[in-house]
């Protein structure tokens, strides 16, 4: 860490600084940055993604459903629960157990719910005679009417409560009715995890390799080339899917580790060879030279000679990395092979396409997980190409 | 009186005292392609080289560009394996020793660098790089350690303050002086100096110089200083080695090279530095061709292919390096 302090505060980090879409990357990927912790510190929990908050497929940016819709959902749903506690026999404990998302059944005594049962009743009838309410803009104050007597059933939210609801609804549900704004927050933490790990691996063991392999030549240098060479003749795709259907039965498949030993074995490979190329060429220089006859052992050498002297590429490959790891993750969800029973942005459009909702206009879920990615990918790129601007000028 | 006789004796003793002997070095890189990797080709760097450094001498050794002059330093040093021969410091055979072995070797003998922009750790200040070196070989204790490199800093000329601040932000002469503070850090006896001036401006050559002369006549230092050029040669050294194609051609003290040097090639190499003194120029000799491919060097001379005055026998057959007396040393047929 030291060597990517005084990395810092180098001519090459200053030219980094005066970057201007460079700083604003950085300040895009600090956000997603402290909203993954703040999901891991337990902001938003996978109950409250599973949670259903709302109807299906509800728009986003506080829309209302079509009057055919808010017809179905005052009549159904939070009083067909109600209807049913009513008749139970012991009522009073039936009401307590009434919950849909964050609503509980009114405090009023059996005998007033009733009431307002049958008024909701009889206001239904009446809009049952209109053909079609999607098309009589007359019937829409009857149906504001038997709205509010239908709200009446439910206890009122607190404002803390009221809040976390609008926020819920504010992108709309998915075809389950879940929240997509909290799924999409949620997955920022998947994939941001998934991309850490992932790249500080693969840096740390490409670094490694590359270095020991440039360094010591003869038969290290044969051992790591086979292996990356091996590797790398793999379609990359192909060996994830592979590694994921390995997994399917074992204890650890509802976790991320099945896609973090797909994607640990694959991607150290582009940083191993860059990182073995940069020793072979400082290796033969003079202070490398330097140290060998001032008697210093082949292990000093490596860690203070030459991996600092890497530092720049392994910086430049770890944001690189981290682009792919969450675009793979993507990917791989998407197939249905990544991550499992928890939201990722790959669920989220395959679930959207699933569904049938691009095809029917609804484009909330896969718009949001869309743009999370885009702009996340997108400051992760104009970084690592001013990283590459910055400290590795070779590079075209 | 008796005892400053004495003290003179065996000062010459001393004086005569062989540090580093060479003998018979022979050093061929492998070119390896083909199939399977064989070896298809060596490139000759060094030849049956054999020569000694006494103890306060500096011996130059100066030759065109691929003639294995810094090959020669860098196995001196065992930066490169002997593919046969034998290196002695100090009456050890140091040629076959293990790292760990050699390391208290290694304390007594240190190189400075060519590149002043590549023979510093881009990534360690001054201060770091001078004192791990201390700190590996124990030269001081750890409370002095402070002192004593701001005493080598100090005593090639820099400034005290700097050591603290990062290789790029001196300039190449100052480079060179932190690498020569580096080499002398663990006061070792002996020094290789590869080409130290030559990516030098010819101004701050002559600072370097300055320095490292002054510096050998305080701590009484044994160098082998490696240059193309015959004049920082003929100016710095007691002796010299003049080398072609991996080969010694001629040893000469360096009294007055113009008047003594016998072989044509050196004769060659002379001719071609300006003289400064019309009076004194003699002919030019323009030498004609190529330096032959190093992977197939000639059979006979290495020098027939381009000598003015080779015969048939120079063709077929490798002159001796003989002693000519007074420490002169000339390989070749047609010198007396």
């Amino acid at each position: 860490m030291s060597a990517i302090g005084k990395m810092m505060a180098t001519r090459e980090a200053q030219k980094l600084w005066r970057n201007k879409s460079a700083l604003l990357a950085i300040v895009v990927i600090g956000i997603y940055l402290l909203t993954a912790l703040f999901v891991m510190a337990g902001g938003i929990t996978r109950d409250t993604c599973d949670s259903i908050v709302g109807s299906n497929k509800l728009p986003g940016f506080f829309q209302q459903d079509s009057p055919e819709k808010r017809y179905e959902n005052a009549t159904t749903k939070f009083l067909s629960k109600i209807k049913r506690a009513l008749t139970a026999e012991d009522v009073t404990a039936a009401l307590k157990e009434v919950k849909l998302g964050p609503y509980h059944a009114a405090d009023k005594s059996p005998a007033e719910l009733e009431t307002l049962v049958a008024k909701i009743d009889t206001l239904a009838a009446e809009l049952d005679e209109s053909p079609n309410l999607d098309i009589d803009p007359s019937i829409l104050p009857k149906l504001a009417e038997l709205e509010a007597a239908e709200s009446q059933l439910k206890a009122p939210l607190s404002p803390w409560e009221q809040f976390v609801h609008n926020a819920s609804v504010c992108l709309g549900t998915d075809s389950q009715g879940r929240s997509i704004f909290f799924r999409g927050i949620y997955s920022i933490k998947i994939a941001i995890q998934i991309g850490l790990v992932t790249a500080l691996f693969s840096v740390a063991l490409g670094a490694f390799l590359g270095a020991a392999a440039g360094y010591f030549g003869g038969w290290v240098d044969h051992v790591v080339v086979w292996i990356y060479t091996t590797f790398s003749s793999i379609p990359n795709l192909v060996l994830l899917v592979v590694l994921a259907y390995a997994f399917t039965n074992s204890a650890a498949k509802d976790t991320l580790l099945p896609v973090y030993i797909a994607f640990g074995a694959t991607f150290w490979i582009g940083t191993c060879r860059v990182i073995r190329g940069e020793t072979l060429k400082l290796k033969e220089m003079e202070y490398v030279h330097a140290a060998q006859t001032a008697g210093f052992g082949p292990i000093h050498i490596l860690l203070r000679y030459i991996i600092p002297n890497t530092a720049h590429l392994m910086l430049i490959n770890f944001s690189l990395l981290l682009i792919a790891a969450i675009k793979s993750e993507v990917i791989l969800s998407y197939l249905g092979f990544g991550v499992k029973n928890q939201p990722s942005w790959g669920i989220m459009i395959r679930d959207a396409g699933n569904n049938g909702d691009v095809v029917g206009g609804f484009f909330w879920e896969i718009g949001f997980a869309t743009a999370l990615m885009f702009v996340l990918v997108l400051a992760f790129n104009i970084l690592s190409d001013a990283l590459q601007d910055a400290f590795d000028p070779k590079h075209v | 009186m008796s005892e400053i006789a004495n003290e003179i004796v065996n000062a010459e003793l001393v004086e005569e005292k062989v540090l580093v002997r060479v003998e018979n070095a022979v050093k061929h890189f492998p070119k390896r392609g083909g199939l399977f990797n064989r070896v298809i080709a060596k490139v000759h760097a060094l030849n049956d080289v054999s020569f000694t450094i006494k103890k306060g001498q500096t011996l130059g050794v100066v030759g065109e560009s691929g003639c294995g002059k810094s090959t020669l330093g860098k196995v001196v040093i065992r930066l490169h394996e002997l593919t046969s021969g034998k290196v002695t410091f100090d009456g050890v055979d140091i040629s076959t020793m293990s790292n760990s072995q050699l390391r208290p070797i290694r304390q007594r003998m240190q190189m400075i660098f060519q590149d002043p922009n590549s023979s510093l750790n881009p990534r360690m200040t001054v201060e770091t790089t001078i004192k791990e070196v201390i700190r590996l070989h124990n030269v001081v204790p750890e409370s002095e350690i402070d002192a004593h490199v701001d005493q080598l800093l100090q005593k090639v000329g820099l400034r005290v303050d700097d050591k603290t601040k990062y290789p790029h932000e001196f300039s190449g002469g100052q480079k060179q002086r932190i690498g020569i503070a580096r080499a002398l850090a663990v006061n070792p006896e002996f020094i290789i100096a590869d080409e130290p001036v030559s990516a030098l401006d010819v101004s701050i050559q002559a600072q370097v110089l300055n320095l490292m002369m002054d510096l050998k006549e305080e701590l009484g230092l044994t160098l082998l200083f490696v240059s193309h050029d015959l004049k920082v040669i003929d100016h710095f050294c007691d002796s010299m080695l003049v080398m072609y194609l991996g080969n010694i051609v001629e040893e000469m003290p360096c009294d007055d090279i113009h008047a003594n040097a016998k072989h044509p090639y050196t004769r060659a190499l002379l001719s071609c530095n300006p003289i400064t003194d019309p009076d004194q120029r003699g002919e030019l000799t323009i030498l004609e061709g190529e330096v032959p491919s190093p992977y197939h060097p000639p059979a006979g001379c290495p020098f027939v292919t381009r000598c003015p005055l080779k015969t048939t026998k120079c063709e077929t057959e490798n002159p001796p390096l003989l002693d000519r007396g007074n420490g002169h040393r000339v390989a070749c047929w047609e010198v007396e």
